[in-house]
């Protein structure tokens, strides 16, 4: 009988002990999947290029305190530049930055966002194609479709760093397991570029034209969005004849246009919908994936536009309140309270509500690629070809006549600073001023400072004024500091030498 | 080992568990008992080696301990090289050798009792004096294409904000140094200011601009002079004293402070200190000519003097040499300009104030003074010359000439204030253009409503005027004499007159200042509907109080009767 007992107990014992094992030796993540069982099938690769582009709409779940890239993008873009001013929610780090009063401690030159979606496409290039191992149905051209993504979006972040902050880390492999090396020093700018116009001659060799419906042409990665960033690098390195080059890729697909309607209407169409027949690539909010904008801009207002943006930049035709730029009043601006419009409209009349407030965030429309090309034209001599481009520009935006200047093509400096103040009209807060500032400033060893001391000094407190000027005179303070804690995880970062 | 084995079981596994628990207890835990482990100000400097010649004059001033106390101190951090440079300038091999008040006073000049960050500093002074009492001063210089932070000009911060438990220490490279010379001896040791310091002395500011600060004194006379080079004298043809006194000095003694001469002096002197960061952010300078002001605009990046629209005419002034300038004297500063200015002598001239010419209602090109019109409400902050208490908007309202609500004012717009009272919109300030010294009557012209409004007191500069705005007060159109109604302060202030509109005289002002003033108005009851102001008058006494008139919704006068 106790025999018996006992061997019933000992099966029972075996028998719970046996099964429980498994789940409780089980090292994998309950709510997520790793990388052994993934990269699998072809819509492996789709999801994890998906979870690109959305990394860049919203920080992913799970991580806290970052900003939304685009607004990143636009406090790099035109923070320091001299369209905005403070609005009431402003916080001490954004103010700081507008008055080029900037430490390592401010939380806004955080660049993690930058590196975590870098990461994301590192992942993708390194994995996606070990699956054509598993999943004979993905053809070469898909993976090399997604890796054109990958290796585009890297690019331009890498190219948005280096504007921002001049020398940064460059990592081109994914990083997988936490042996990896993290302490890496910083690569010169002039490296990064050139990096970025390699990852970009790949991207464009694998590139797609079409995907086939409007929202994914303009939300994803095209051969068109990539000659559009190959032309703006070209740019910032001098090649201009190559910056013509990309650009006419683009203007010669004819498959963009600068649409000619209505005020109200050309607002509602390139701007509140998105995705018009002017856009090459923009960030896709929806309803139900909603921007920072109608946030910042509009219910606690961080950013107005400068007090004089509306009648400097635009023009204010005192006599003819009928006479405007499509580009200014109730387009960029509003007037009087000198909100930033672009973002939170519907249309000349209408705003949008909280919830519906899905505009998008334009990286590059048809028109950048224009002026870029103007510029690249200017820069080659060829004053009259850029002109041309300006005039056809400011024909179809129905600027008024006081903005109008009168450049001869034969001078250079006429030229590109007609051509700067095109660029404020038609890229008012769309994160480019500061950009096309510092460009064309630093072109030919800074031969143009003054445009960017007189951008600084436009909007910049009375009494700090002349700190700010001196401050910017040294070509390091145009760059962003590496944050402090930055600085103390990877010791093999060196400071800006500015930042002292 | 026999005898352990030989052991009960029991015994033996007790023996292992008490040997066991003695190797655990052998170690005893740290924990630890601060709560900071961040060194303050003397702690760090003795940590730090490159800064053991300042820690010396600290050990020798006594103020090592001090700076050891908790407190937010701002430390100005002279690297040793910059000590060494320091005592080479004053012939000492060792900082035994200098005198310990010397010592003393540069320790405290380097010193603030406040945590100043550089993200706080602007082109003037750092708002807390320096332990010394002298006032430090900040900027921003850049030598061979690298820029520094600097601090009292010449020395540039090399590393900043260094956090530490009892404030933040900015390392320089150059020991700050005392001002010991008064501002009439800063000026005299300029060879290019011979002329001016001729006229100090002949006017006796010298004396009084030779003055040290007495650092016991709780109002510190601190004073800042605009002064003039010889160059700019012989640029407006004074070449000599006696050139100055011939064009100015009309009482032929430059010592009386009425004559012109010591007036033109003393017009140059502020009473107060006044970098040019400060003049640059103050639209309206007073100086120690009795009730004469400078005004002082920034202009991009020149600070002009005296530059104004007048009477629609650009009166071109004089800048400010900034390199010259910003020159830390014991009791004040010193600037200097780059032409000569003077007094401006003006007769007392009419103002208009239309209550909606606000540069941000201007900015509405789509309703400000159009045919059609419109409304747009506009909040406190977007104004930069009005003010409120009370979070409520106020609001642009332009109807067609002569018609709709308040079409019958001046320019046919009004300023509307819904609900002026406590909580919503009170005591309302509004900066008015120029008004050059003098008596003025005050008219205040506005569009009434039968009910839901009441009484409005008007202040000057803070001053209550004699009578109020009764706004349920329409204006008399009876066949009284006009000359009648104005004897009782009242009038048809627009032509054609609308019945709606009233105008009332609400006070004579004596203007001390030619600057901007303030006006406010301040409700006497909670008026729960809209008040509308169309235009505020400020007529010489002198002058025609009814004429000329203005045009009712148009942009003009009215043509004289």
């Amino acid at each position: 009988m106790q025999t018996k007992i006992k061997t019933i107990l000992a099966i029972f014992i075996l028998f719970v002990s046996a099964t429980s094992c498994d789940n409780y030796l089980d090292l994998k993540p309950q709510d997520g999947i790793v990388r052994e069982e993934f990269w699998k099938t072809k819509e492996d690769i789709q999801a994890a290029v998906v979870g690109i582009y959305s990394s860049l709409l919203n920080s992913p779940p799970g991580v806290a305190g970052d900003l939304p890239m685009s607004e990143y993008l636009f406090i790099y873009g035109e923070l320091r530049g001299d369209m905005i001013a403070p609005g009431a929610n402003v916080t001490e780090d954004e103010r700081d930055m507008m008055n080029s009063n900037i430490i390592p401690a401010n939380d806004l030159t955080s660049w993690s966002p930058f590196y975590r979606t870098i990461n994301y496409c590192n992942t993708v290039i390194d994995l996606a194609p070990t699956v054509k191992d598993h999943d004979p149905t993905l053809s070469q051209d898909q993976l090399n479709h997604y890796l054109s993504e990958a290796l585009a979006i890297r690019a331009y972040l890498y190219f948005t760093l280096a504007r921002t902050f001049k020398d940064v880390p460059l990592k081109l492999t994914a990083t997988l397991t936490d042996v990896d090396n993290f302490q890496l020093a910083a690569t010169p700018q002039k490296d990064i570029f050139a990096q970025v116009i390699k990852d970009l001659k790949q991207a464009e060799a694998y590139s797609v034209q079409s995907y086939g419906d409007q929202a994914s042409d303009k939300g994803r990665i095209t051969l068109y969005a990539i000659e559009a960033m190959l032309t703006d690098v070209y740019l910032w390195t001098d090649n201009y004849q190559e910056a013509v080059t990309a650009a006419d890729k683009v203007i010669n697909s004819n498959k963009f246009k600068l649409i000619q309607t209505g005020s109200s209407t050309w607002f509602n169409t390139v701007y509140a919908k998105g995705n018009s027949e002017e856009s090459i690539f923009e960030f896709q909010y929806t309803t139900s994936n909603l921007g920072p904008f109608y946030n910042i801009f509009s219910l606690r207002p961080e950013f107005l536009a400068s007090a004089n943006a509306l009648e400097d930049v635009f023009g204010i035709d005192f006599t003819n309140p009928n006479n405007k730029d499509i580009r200014g009043e109730y387009a960029s601006i509003v007037p009087g309270s000198n909100q930033i419009y672009k973002f939170i409209g519907l249309d000349n009349n209408t705003r949008k509500e909280l919830q519906t407030a899905d505009t998008h965030w334009f990286v590059y429309r048809y028109a950048d690629v224009l002026l870029m090309k103007a510029e690249a034209l200017a820069e080659l001599n060829q004053g009259t070809e850029a002109l041309k481009i300006i005039e056809d520009i400011r024909l179809k935006r129905k600027a008024i006549d006081m903005t109008a200047q009168v450049a001869d093509p034969g001078n250079k400096y006429d030229v590109i600073n007609y051509l700067m103040d095109e660029r404020a009209r038609e890229f008012a807060f769309e994160g480019k001023r500061w950009f096309d500032i510092l460009r064309n400033a630093r072109r030919n060893n800074y031969a143009r400072m003054d445009i960017l001391i007189d951008a600084a000094i436009t909007n910049a407190p009375a009494d700090q004024q002349q700190t700010i000027k001196a401050k910017l005179k040294d070509p390091n303070s145009h760059y962003l500091p590496i944050n402090t804690y930055e600085l103390y995880t990877n010791r093999a970062l060196v400071q800006n030498p500015f930042y002292k | 080992m026999k005898r352990i084995l030989r052991l009960p079981r029991l015994l033996r596994l007790t023996l292992l568990f008490f040997i066991v628990l003695a190797f655990q207890n052998c170690t005893e835990q740290k924990i630890k008992e601060g709560t900071d482990q961040t060194v303050n100000i003397t702690d760090y400097l003795r940590q730090n080696e490159q800064y053991s010649m300042f820690l010396e004059i600290l050990d020798l001033t006594n103020y090592a301990s001090f700076m050891n106390t908790y407190g937010t101190y701002t430390l100005f951090l002279p690297t040793n090289e910059a000590v060494k440079a320091y005592l080479k300038d004053v012939g000492a091999s060792s900082l035994k050798e200098v005198p310990i008040e010397d010592l003393k006073n540069i320790a405290k000049l380097h010193i603030l009792d406040q945590k100043v960050n550089t993200t706080d500093f602007t082109d003037g002074k750092i708002a807390t004096p320096s332990m010394y009492g002298q006032y430090l001063i900040t900027g921003a210089s850049n030598i061979n294409g690298i820029s520094s932070i600097t601090v009292n000009k010449i020395s540039s911060i090399v590393a900043s904000n260094i956090e530490v438990g009892n404030g933040v220490i900015h390392v320089i490279d150059k020991v700050m140094r005392v001002a010991d010379k008064t501002l009439a001896k800063t000026i005299e040791d300029n060879p290019s200011l011979s002329l001016f310091t001729e006229t100090l002395k002949a006017t006796g500011w010298y004396d009084k601009l030779n003055v040290p600060i007495n650092k016991d004194d709780k109002e510190k006379n601190y004073l800042s002079v605009l002064a003039q080079t010889n160059d700019v004298f012989k640029a407006a043809g004074f070449n000599s004293l006696a050139d100055l006194k011939k064009r100015y000095s009309h009482l032929n003694d430059p010592m009386n402070p009425k004559d012109s001469l010591n007036l033109f002096v003393s017009y140059r002197i502020l009473p107060r200190l006044m970098y040019l960061a400060d003049l640059a952010i103050t639209p309206a300078l007073e100086t120690m000519a009795p009730l004469e002001v400078i005004s002082a605009k920034l202009d991009k990046e020149t600070i002009l003097l005296n530059e104004e629209v007048f009477n629609g005419v650009l009166e071109k002034g004089s800048s400010v040499n900034r390199d010259l300038s910003d020159i830390t004297a014991s009791n004040g500063a010193l600037h200097l300009v780059d032409a000569n200015f003077a007094i401006k002598k003006r007769l007392p001239a009419p103002v208009y104030f239309d209550f909606c010419d606000q540069p941000e209602f201007r900015k509405l090109t789509s309703i400000f003074r159009t045919a059609i019109g419109g409304r747009q409400s506009l909040a406190k902050s977007q104004f930069s010359d009005v003010t409120w208490d009370g979070t409520d908007v106020i609001t642009y309202y332009k109807d067609p000439a002569n018609g709709g609500t308040v079409g019958f004012g001046w320019h046919g717009d009004c300023l509307e204030i819904n609900r002026l009272r406590d909580g919503n919109v009170q005591n309302i300030a509004f900066k008015t253009p120029v008004i050059i010294k003098g008596k003025y009557k005050v008219w205040i012209s506005y569009r009434a409503q039968t009910t839901k409004v009441g009484l409005v007191k008007v202040f000057f500069d803070g001053k209550e005027l004699p009578r109020q705005i009764n706004m349920l007060e329409f204006v008399n159109t009876s066949s009284i004499p006009e000359r009648v109604l104005e004897s009782q302060g009242y009038k048809r202030h627009v032509s054609p007159t609308s019945s709606k509109m009233n105008c009332r005289l609400v006070g004579t002002i004596d203007v001390t200042t030619t600057a901007r003033h303030t006006l406010t108005l301040q409700s006497q009851s909670a008026f729960s509907a809209q008040a509308w102001f169309d235009v505020a008058e400020f007529r010489p006494v002198d002058m025609d109080q009814l004429y000329p008139k203005f045009q009712a919704g148009g942009d003009g006068f009215a043509p004289m009767p």
